[in-house]
């Protein structure tokens, strides 16, 4: 007997009507297959090309096959003892989530309900509004003044139902950041009455002195949200985890909403690792550098405009439409993010890599300019 | 998105002759109601007739038929479905007639008939395999009155914003005087008619305005499918060549479709100012005017997200222009071979047309693929020029194999493949056109 499908209509809340899905870019075995290329520079994602530091390597080359049928801890016990030590405050200040888009979730879920509203720039990492949108909040986007976020414009958008602002700092994908004292000012203006999330991804790339610890500020501002992932400097972001800190009391109400043994035993236990090992962060520092120097002048020479800052990426914008460069520089190995989906047409962002990625970047970006230009396009 | 203004009413009866005055009076009440003039509810109320008569004949006693009209600001709609299980499927057809041996002359043909009262009739499958008959009927508006001028100024500084009803009447003033008719949709000829359009969802407008409240340019959106939005402008009012007044309309519908289930975003009546370097070009298309002239379009098309692959189902005939066009837009596509190994078919096939008259153009969909394919297509284009239709387009959808199978009719039958729109339907989308 076939049953009748199932009244979708009725079913579904109108805010997941309207929403769409993401749909994550397939392997790349199958890519290359239907891209036509024998190798891909993978330039999309800002994923760290030197791979996890080598003590987290020995953990995930010496992780006995047994211990994956045993549950992990739960709240990720061990690596929010060490948290605390490394940053000075207490184990149940952290918690450790399936990647930081995880820890956004639980955040939004602890703080919003119907008719509140979150704020966030227009032109940022898309998951703070995502997930807002499809838990049926509304998003407030406030355009990006010259790049970065607009302080006052934001603390303009704030009504008796905002409830969190979330801050990229450095904002992916502009890599613009606020300075410590742009950052207190704002959390002075603020003064408490919402959550001020700090997504500081990309923090340990970023060697300016001006350059805020979201960390250090937690104990002044309890208010503050700090997240922090293992995908990108320490590069593992196959495990998926990454997490928050905040004031005992923030962090106890969102914990209410955690899933907990969300996080494996495999990359709790290399994350541990991971922060034991101090030269790993210099060594990427460097390539990042030497990387984002070649970059800049190679797009200098062919007279291309671009936005270089902090973080291991850079965008730059092309005299056609992105998601045709992505085709062509596709066609030809390289994998890079077109940036139509975060409201910048026309513009690519690049991860910085080693450099014969970097190359084969260059190499391609030009191809296809000239054959652009050859056919008088 | 289209946005039903909430006013809707229904009526159910029977295919029986006796609830056909019932069905015509609630159409033509229902129509003035909803602001609709005489004029245009008599003429729904005779395509309702039409139909329901054509129901009555072909689907025997006693079977379920709901008329809901509604009102969607510019137009009326009329939806008709009767939703049978064992519904003869030929009779999706414009030219299916009462019975296989029925001489009677092509004006025995409701479907037909119903389409000249009309603005718009379409057929598709509906509910639980039935039929649904959809009729638009649009409201009558004053022209644009081109005595009325612009104040042209060159804005220093602009700000984006949605324009209300009195500046989206002066806009479109301003289009009809400064745009050639080509660039423009038919409809902007009625500024009133723009401003019942974008209140009802049916187009989105951004427009950049100066400190003063000057208007410096405009540019409109609409969503043609699920997948597919259709951008018309920018257009722009006494601004000097290089203002940066026509990237910043085009970023901003960028910027409210980016996060929206649209794959594409298209130009087919691009205006000088379009920001080419936002696109890619698609092919062409030719629109025939009444006196046979030919206006060539070309179909500018902008993908909204990374293209992950995707497989085109393929018939041997078409192989080489699907080749051509995936290799010049660079579209990662692995083409599958439909192939006929013998097996039965469908006796009969059939289309389903979207006739609108005030274009001159219809365009065929398939529904069904069946062995009298040619001759269905054939039987169909015989109608339509007997109409006096010009413009005729066949859509087909890459994605769904069966499809493929009328590829070798339209060929025979005239029709050319023009352009590729890709994620246009299931899959890519070829169109099709006849003569051009």
């Amino acid at each position: 007997m076939t049953m009748h499908a199932p009244p979708l209509d009725r079913l579904v809340p109108e805010y997941i009507k309207r929403f769409e899905p993401y749909i994550p870019s397939k392997p790349d075995d199958e890519l290359k297959k239907l891209y036509g290329c024998t190798r891909l520079s993978r330039l999309n994602n800002n994923e760290n090309p030197l791979g996890p530091p080598p003590a987290a390597r020995d953990v995930i080359d010496g992780f006995p096959p047994p211990a994956a049928s045993v549950y992990p801890s739960g709240d990720a016990y061990y690596l929010r003892y060490k948290l605390a030590e490394k940053f000075g405050l207490h184990p149940d200040q952290f918690l450790v989530g399936n990647g930081a888009n995880e820890v956004i979730t639980f955040v939004i879920k602890a703080f919003c309900q119907e008719g509140d509203n979150i704020i966030t720039a227009d032109k940022t990492f898309a998951v703070y509004e995502w997930v807002a949108e499809f838990s049926g909040f509304e998003a407030r986007l406030v355009p990006l003044k010259d790049f970065g976020y607009d302080d006052a414009g934001m603390l303009q958008a704030v009504d008796e139902r905002t409830k969190i602002i979330f801050v990229c700092n450095p904002n992916n994908p502009t890599g613009t950041y606020w300075s410590r004292e742009r950052l207190l000012r704002f959390l002075d203006a603020v003064d408490g009455r919402q959550i001020v999330v700090l997504d500081e991804a990309y923090f340990e790339f970023v060697e300016k002195e001006d350059f805020p610890n979201g960390m250090a500020l937690i104990e002044s501002y309890p208010n503050l949200v700090v997240f922090r992932t293992f995908s990108k400097m320490y590069a593992l972001a196959g495990l998926r985890i990454g997490y928050l800190a905040g004031s005992k009391e923030v962090v106890d109400v969102i914990r209410r909403t955690c899933v907990v043994y969300s996080v494996n035993s495999l990359a709790q236990q290399a994350a541990l690792a991971a922060l034991e090992d101090g030269e790993h962060v210099n060594r990427t520092r460097q390539l990042v550098r030497e990387g984002r120097e070649y970059l800049e002048r190679e797009l200098r020479r062919m007279g291309l405009f671009f936005v270089s800052g902090e973080g291991n990426y850079m965008m730059l914008k092309l005299p056609m439409s992105d998601t045709l460069a992505y085709r062509k520089l596709m066609a030809r190995g390289v994998m890079i993010r077109s940036m139509t989906g975060f409201r910048f047409p026309n513009w690519i962002r690049i991860t910085i890599s080693y450099m014969e990625a970097m190359n084969a970047f260059i190499e391609a970006l030009e191809a296809i300019l000239s054959e652009m230009k050859s056919r008088g396009a | 998105m289209k946005k039903d203004t909430g006013k809707a009413l229904s009526l159910s009866v029977w295919t029986d002759m006796g609830f056909l005055p019932l069905c015509t009076s609630f159409v033509e009440n229902s129509a003035l109601a909803f602001g609709l003039d005489a004029n245009g509810a008599t003429a729904l109320t005779l395509a309702v007739e039409e139909i329901f008569s054509y129901l009555c004949r072909i689907s025997g006693p006693d079977r379920g038929v709901t008329i809901r009209s509604s009102s969607r600001r510019y137009y009326n709609l009329v939806e008709i479905s009767c939703p049978v299980h064992d519904f003869d499927m030929r009779l999706f057809n414009l030219t299916a007639r009462v019975s296989a041996e029925d001489e009677a002359s092509l004006e025995q043909m409701g479907l037909l008939i119903a389409s000249r009262f009309v603005d718009r009739l379409n057929v598709t499958q509906g509910p639980d395999k039935g039929i649904l008959l959809s009729l638009v009927k649009e409201k009558s508006y004053p022209k644009a009155d081109q005595s009325i001028t612009i104040q042209q100024k060159e804005l220093s500084r602009f700000s984006l914003s949605r324009p209300q009803p009195e500046l989206i009447k002066i806009i479109t003033i301003a289009v009809n005087s400064l745009y050639p008719p080509s660039m423009f949709p038919k409809a902007f000829r009625y500024p009133g008619k723009v401003v019942d359009m974008v209140e009802g969802g049916e187009y989105e407008a951004i427009a950049a305005t100066g400190p003063d409240g000057s208007v410096g340019g405009a540019l409109f959106w609409r969503w043609v499918s699920d997948k597919t939005v259709e951008c018309f402008g920018p257009y722009i009012f006494g601004q000097t060549r290089g203002s940066a007044i026509a990237e910043g309309l085009l970023e901003a519908c960028i910027g409210a479709i980016a996060k929206s289930p649209a794959l594409g975003l298209v130009s087919l009546l691009p205006t000088e100012e379009l920001p080419r370097e936002h696109f890619e070009d698609l092919g062409t298309l030719t629109l025939f005017d009444e006196k046979g002239g030919g206006t060539r379009l070309t179909a500018y098309f902008r993908q909204m997200h990374e293209d992950p692959g995707a497989y085109s189902w393929c018939h041997t005939e078409l192989e080489s222009f699907l080749r051509s066009q995936y290799a010049r837009l660079a579209m990662p596509r692995e083409i599958i071979f439909v192939k006929d190994q013998g097996e039965t078919k469908n006796p009969f096939s059939v289309l389903s047309v979207d006739i609108e008259r005030s274009a001159n153009k219809a365009t065929i969909r398939p529904v069904r693929s069946g062995n009298d394919m040619e001759k269905n297509l054939v039987g169909h284009l015989d109608l339509l020029r007997n109409e006096s239709i010009r413009n005729l387009f066949f859509v087909m959808d890459l994605g769904i194999p069966w499809q493929t199978e009328f590829t070798h009719s339209l060929l025979q039958s005239g029709f050319s493949p023009r352009v590729v729109v890709p994620y246009g339907g299931e899959g890519d989308q070829v169109i099709f056109q006849l003569g051009a």
